[in-house]
């Protein structure tokens, strides 16, 4: 798979200029700086190792920056397990030239050949003991230069970085690391909006005489259809939000476009399922929500000179130009902070809450901290679209896939509506819905409409629910020419590193040998993400009550050159935990129109008592092969590989989320897929 | 300040040049009650709203904004304290039944610089990712290991169970528990 660095559907890559990566400060810290935000998913720690590698200083030394838009170089996003691959390649290629420029100094100053030279701690030593400091080489004259892209000098050898904490560990256990709402700056009054119960719906009358009436209510605020209050307090805010006697016009633009797509088509596709033996079947998942732990919350300070935000969000600068516009202000007036964040996991793609503050603070020339609550973020955030998949295969008498149609209908997986260029909806709706397989003759398509709901961004986009279809389908057609669901899957595929992480899983897990039962079951599954080969195994027990309990999941991953190995480990358990969640608990509840889920009753997510006995991470060494991510790709087989266990011990295939038992009808129809 | 114009219904417009003249000044006054809360070992007194949640009253009265809001309904567990020594929610208790209590939050956790063994169990197994659960995870541990020193791997899962956590360091927050207990 292209990585979309590469794609023309995105921005080309300028060159790098060193200043704006890389500077030493005057005790000696050097500071990095990225685009990209941290929420957890370790990138100021894995950033500050591959500087404080490249320079040969203790990782600690390393202070990095991140999305601060007035100081880190322009970036579109945080998301698609790309950070790693890019900016910490970026940084690398940065901090090596500052490297070859602070020995070059060295050189110069101390008289001695760059050869003789080796870097020590944060200065420069020659072999007679002579040093000077990073902080003196560059006290007159800051690191400068454009940064040649994707070539990095062979390092000169130093002591290796230690594995450290996460940066913001220390932080994190005591209280003190700071999110949105933690943030209170002087004057500051708390808002709460009052959001329009189906996307889109206009404002009509609106009464405000009970909520003006509250207590510390300090303004309600009307801009078109936005209504939001802002009060002392935000105990306040929310009783005087939820005083409004407001009422919504429902939007008359359904806006329901459908955008096809044939992302293959081969010749003879229709003609190599004849005399062959054919399987089909539909899979479903409905949608689910990102359930941040955090709901959305913002700070503005909005003055006449510019404004100040407290922010999380996945899109820094994108955020900066819409308030940029919004306001009427130049782009440098707008100043974004990114604060500690709850997990996102796409959520942040959009900043609904700082827009939120926005409005508000400019109404009141104060600070405001716009508060969502948790009914808020299930009603009114962009949810996981549905996918709906229909697949048919044809097996070779040898049972080879011979023939193979994928046709899904989704919701769009980014903002840009149906209008985005076809190469975008690819990329996104489309993610992985190419199997990695060699597949004979095969035609794939994909319909992407807009919903019932509003829908976005969710870890992996696509690429967790197209699996789900494939990789449970895959299994089927093992199942149903007696084949070994690994060696099924590794007779198709010719991908050395796919091979390598299923033969991986295969021998961690003791496949073969594992005792099988009607209460116990093993399934696998794999996936290339972005560049990342991921395989899983599932153990699921299924108890008396037919309850669905994994027990142990085993992932092997090939994610090139490993940065931080304990962070990258976490973020893999992180994954796999999270996509247990959804796929034995998870589904949003709705009607026509409106989300119908209001809080953590209606909406359970796995907990401790849930968590797997063990989920073991193994990685495939590969230091030469360029970084790639592992904060989505955990997430993206589990389903399957647990769906498959299931059936391995019931003999009953589940098609959809969450996986629930089938009543025996269900049961007796999904065990008679049809064979010709 | 500039008139605000206001609709028929008495509602401040506050669209394009009008958004800076929304009404500011005309609060309502609230009736404010002193309350002496224990907190982290200190008596701090406040001015609060009848009605005020201990857990609005840490964050926006005493500055400890180490306790999370994050469902409003104590089920997510990310604000929980030591109320006399037992992990409680902050967000469904009204501050004036905090009263007379000791009520310790992750920022009175160690003492000085010395993390409590349960932070520096959690720091050790790396058992976070964005942290926002962190805090009221710990809190649950350390309830659970004054009253169960040696817990079972059901009493460690039975204690962290209210705290949902979406990045899914279960299987870490877990180890961390059983380390902190050693």
């Amino acid at each position: 798979m292209t990585p979309p660095r590469q794609d023309p559907a995105w921005p080309a890559r300028e060159p790098e200029q060193l200043e704006r990566r890389i500077a030493i400060e005057h005790d000696g810290t050097i500071v990095a700086r990225s685009g990209k935000v941290e929420y957890g998913q370790g990138i100021r720690t894995g950033f500050a190792m591959i500087v404080a590698e490249e320079l040969a200083v203790a990782v600690d030394r390393v202070r990095v920056e991140l999305g601060e838009t007035d100081s880190v170089p322009w970036d579109m996003g945080t998301f698609g397990s790309m950070s790693t691959a890019t900016d910490g390649a970026a940084l690398r290629a940065a901090a090596s030239l500052a490297r070859s420029i602070l020995l070059e100094r060295a050189s110069t100053r101390l008289g001695v050949d760059r050869s003789a030279l080796a870097l020590r701690d944060g200065s420069i030593v020659g072999q007679d003991g002579r040093a000077v400091s990073y902080t003196e080489l560059t006290a007159d004259e800051p690191l400068r230069g454009t940064v040649p892209l994707d070539s990095v000098e062979p390092r000169v050898p130093g002591p290796l970085s230690d594995t450290p904490r996460r940066a913001d560990a220390l932080k994190i256990v005591t209280g003190r690391a700071r999110y949105p709402a933690d943030v209170r700056l002087p004057g500051m009054l708390h808002g709460h909006v009052l959001h329009p119960p189906t996307s889109g719906a206009r404002l009509g009358s609106l009464g405000d005489a009970a909520a003006r009436a509250v207590p510390g209510v300090v303004a309600v605020v009307r801009d078109g259809d936005f209504v939001g209050v802002v009060a002392e307090r935000g105990e306040q805010a929310l009783a005087a939000a939820n005083a409004l006697q407001a009422s919504w016009c429902a939007p008359t633009d359904a806006s329901g476009e459908e955008t096809s797509l044939t992302l293959r088509e081969d010749t003879g596709v229709s003609a190599a399922f004849d005399g062959a033996q054919v399987l089909d079947a539909a899979y479903h998942l409905p949608h689910v929500a990102h359930a941040s732990i955090g709901p959305s919350a913002a700070v503005a300070d909005v003055r006449e000179d510019g404004a100040h935000l407290f922010v999380a969000t996945q899109r820094p600068f994108a955020l900066r130009d819409a308030v940029a516009e919004l306001l009427g202000l130049s782009l440098e007036r707008v100043h974004v902070h990114p604060q500690a964040m709850g997990g996102m996991f796409g959520r942040g793609n959009m900043s609904d809450a700082a827009l939120d503050a926005v409005r508000l603070s400019r109404a009141v020339r104060r600070p405001v901290l716009a508060q969502w609550t948790r009914a808020d973020e299930f009603r009114f955030s962009p949810h996981r679209p549905v996918l709906d998949a229909r697949l048919r295969a044809a097996l070779d008498a040898s049972g080879r896939i011979v023939a193979w149609e994928y046709e899904a209908w989704t919701n769009p997986h980014t903002y840009g509506g149906p209008g985005a260029w076809p190469r975008m909806v690819e990329m996104t709706s489309g993610r992985n819905a190419v199997p990695p397989y060699a597949l004979g003759a095969a035609r794939i398509q994909l319909h992407v409409a807009p919903g019932e709901l509003r829908t976005g961004a969710f870890r992996s986009l696509a690429a967790a629910p197209h699996v789900f279809a494939i990789e449970s389908f895959i299994d089927e057609l093992a199942v149903a020419s007696h084949q070994d669901p690994i060696a099924f899957r590794l007779r198709h595929t010719g991908d050395p590193r796919l091979r390598r992480v299923l033969e991986l899983v295969r021998d961690r897990s003791g496949w073969p040998d594992r005792p099988r039962s009607s209460s116990r079951g093993f399934g696998v599954a794999c996936a290339i993400y972005h560049g990342t080969y991921v395989a899983e195994v599932a153990e699921v027990a299924v108890t008396r009550d037919h309850e669905y309990r994994p027990q142990r999941v085993w992932c092997a991953v090939d994610a090139g050159r490993l940065v931080h190995v304990d962070g990258a480990r976490n973020q893999i358990e992180g994954g796999v935990q999270q996509a247990l969640s959804w796929t034995v608990f998870e589904e949003l509840r709705h009607d026509r129109r409106r989300v119908t889920t209001a809080g953590w009753r209606d909406y359970r997510i796995a907990t401790a008592r849930d968590a797997p006995r063990e989920i073991d991470v193994a990685f495939v060494d590969a230091p030469d092969l360029p970084s790639t991510g592992v904060g989505e790709p955990g997430t993206v087989p589990t389903a399957a590989a647990v769906a498959n266990g299931v059936f391995d011990a019931e003999g009953a295939r589940i098609r959809r989320l969450p996986l629930m038992p089938q009543a025996p009808s269900a049961d007796a129809l999904a065990d008679s897929t049809s064979t010709s | 300040m500039s008139p605000a114009t206001r609709d028929a219904d008495g509602v401040t417009q506050a669209s394009g040049d009008s958004a800076l003249a929304a009404l500011r000044g005309a609060t309502t006054e609230v009736a404010l009650s002193p309350l002496t809360l224990d907190v982290n070992g200190e008596q701090r007194t406040i001015h609060v709203p009848a009605g005020t949640t201990l857990l609005a009253a840490l964050r926006d009265d005493l500055g400890l904004t180490g306790a999370k809001y994050g469902c409003g309904h104590g089920g997510c567990g990310a604000c929980y304290v030591l109320l006399d020594g037992a992990a409680a929610a902050a967000c469904t208790l009204v501050a004036e039944e905090a009263v007379g209590r000791s009520i310790v939050t992750i920022e009175g956790l160690g003492q000085g610089d010395a993390l409590h063994p349960v932070q520096r169990a959690f720091l050790e197994e790396d058992a976070m990712q964005c942290g926002y659960c962190t805090g009221g995870m710990i809190m649950a541990a350390v309830a659970l290991l004054a009253r169960t020193p040696n817990p079972s791997d059901d009493d460690i899962r039975d204690a962290l169970a209210p705290h949902l956590c979406r990045c899914g360091v279960y299987g870490r927050a877990i180890r961390a528990v059983r380390r902190a207990s050693r």
